[in-house]
């Protein structure tokens, strides 16, 4: 493909702009989970890891939601915006669009992948072993990847649109996240409630994440279908809202 | 042969009256009935061909839909109607330098650049050095473009976006580039490519160049194609005006 180069230098730039001017450059992407992880596993792990069951540890359990929350909620936010901010450039020169959202989900993926150095860490300290279902941790992230290029194909295009979808997106994200089982362990929610967290999407990848990394968590089958089934949604319904309405909204930009 | 070839283009910009952007406004005007959708005519019924070795010039007043009718020609912008047919490799010269970063270095930026333009990386790499000594910033190519100074940049960005033979020159005003030494050598490059069969599209202010450079003219104003011919009539009727 004719603009795969250029996908690999956006990935590139994407990875290491953010640190172009700090110190240890690319080394905060090993240590900014780490240092998150730490601060919310002093807060919680006293109310939290005792409740995990089995031979489940905290440490771990949280280091791999605060991973998946990270790649899903800046992949959203980044690529949602890649679009707008890249409008300089889209009004001159042509180029497919979707080359933008596309680079920021996959410099998360190459972010995520990053990250399991230090989830390795965390996981031979807290005494665990490395699951032999490891290597289905690349089949999480790239589903991952995909739902988040599908979500912020459709968001770029409402973010010229809206100004306000910035705001409303923000909030959204919060809001899942806390329906998303990152730092507390699902059995300690009443059945009810269980039953409403098991219907965001993201659950089901955290929990298949958790269980092939360290077998930290137990994933079933339907856990499988609603990951493939969402991701493969997203990415569906993505390129189409963005194919449909983008010859009315490169005008706007 | 006609390289360009736009037939019957309009373009009509959709814009909400008392646009505001905001979901709340926009919901509380749809209740009461209020959203008025204005249609702006940018462009209506343009055509014109562009064949290889010509020089045509876009002449019009400030918002005569010049800068529309270039983004529909780099293939940015797709026209409501009509069609626009440009074949071969275009190298878009709309205020040059609008992919650099100013976080990334000389070289990085020409990478970038190229890569947008869809050209292929390797070939690139290899002549990155021959393009930073063109613009004369060999020195800086490896420190951060915000260290540059803007000519330096301007520059950077024109022998970037000249360094290969391309099929489509659209260029908006931008012969102005640099000191009087740059300004000869990048005019000479521009002939060297007119020369070398290239289509060009020019838009410019510059009524001297318009003389000397095109080889038609075209006049817009109001979306429409007012006049079109040989440039020094045009030139001519549009001074006149």
């Amino acid at each position: 493909m004719k603009y795969a180069q250029l996908i690999r230098l956006l990935v590139n730039r994407e990875l290491t702009l953010r640190y172009k001017r700090s110190v240890i450059g690319i080394g905060w992407t090993l240590l900014n989970p780490m240092l998150t992880s730490f601060v919310l596993w002093v807060v919680f792990s006293f109310v939290f890891a005792s409740r995990l069951p089995g031979t489940q540890q905290y440490a771990p359990y949280l280091m791999a939601g605060i991973l998946l929350n990270t790649f899903f909620s800046q992949g959203v936010t980044i690529s949602a915006e890649s679009i707008a901010s890249n409008g300089p450039v889209l009004t001159k020169i042509y180029v497919p669009p979707q080359v933008f959202p596309i680079s920021t989900a996959l410099a998360g993926l190459v972010n995520f992948f990053i990250g399991m150095i230090p989830l390795t860490i965390v996981c031979l300290i807290s005494g665990q072993s490395i699951a032999w279902t490891m290597p289905l941790v690349i089949v999480v992230g790239i589903c991952l990847a995909l739902l988040t290029a599908g979500i912020g194909l459709t968001l770029s295009i409402m973010y010229i649109r809206y100004d306000d979808m910035r705001n409303i997106v923000n909030v959204l994200l919060m809001i899942l996240m806390y329906f998303t089982p990152v730092f507390y362990p699902i059995s300690i929610l009443s059945p009810k409630l269980q039953q409403v967290i098991q219907m965001n999407p993201l659950t089901s990848y955290l929990d298949i994440f958790r269980w092939a990394f360290s077998n930290n968590a137990s994933a079933t089958v339907s856990d499988w279908v609603f990951m493939f089934s969402t991701s493969a949604l997203s990415i569906i319904v993505g390129t189409i809202v963005f194919k449909k309405f983008w010859p009315r909204t490169v005008a706007m930009l | 042969m006609a390289i360009i070839e736009v037939k019957n283009v309009n373009l009509t910009y959709r814009v909400l009256k008392n646009r505001t952007g905001s979901i709340k406004e926009l919901f509380r005007d749809a209740v009461k009935g209020r959203v008025r959708i204005l249609n702006y005519v940018a462009l209506e019924d343009v055509s014109f061909t562009v064949d290889k070795g010509e020089v045509v010039a876009i002449l019009g007043r400030n918002g005569a839909g010049k800068s529309t009718l270039l983004k529909i020609l780099a293939g940015v912008l797709p026209p409501t109607k009509g069609t626009c047919n440009v074949s071969g490799k275009i190298a878009p010269m709309i205020e040059l330098g609008a992919g650099f970063h100013q976080e990334m270095t000389g070289t990085e930026n020409v990478l970038f650049y190229s890569a947008l333009m869809g050209r292929d990386i390797k070939h690139v790499k290899e002549r990155t050095p021959a393009i930073g000594e063109w613009a004369g910033v060999t020195d800086h190519m490896d420190f951060p473009l915000r260290t540059f100074s803007s000519g330096m940049v301007a520059r950077l960005a024109f022998a970037t976006a000249t360094d290969e033979q391309a099929e489509v020159l659209l260029v908006d005003e931008v012969l102005s580039v640099g000191d009087a030494d740059f300004q000869g050598k990048s005019r000479a490059r521009m002939n060297e490519m007119i020369n070398g069969g290239a289509a060009v599209v020019l838009v410019s202010h510059d009524m001297n160049a318009v003389r000397t450079l095109a080889t038609r003219a075209v006049w817009l104003e109001n979306g429409h194609v007012k006049m079109i011919g040989n440039p020094a009539e045009v030139v001519a009727a549009y001074e006149a005006n």
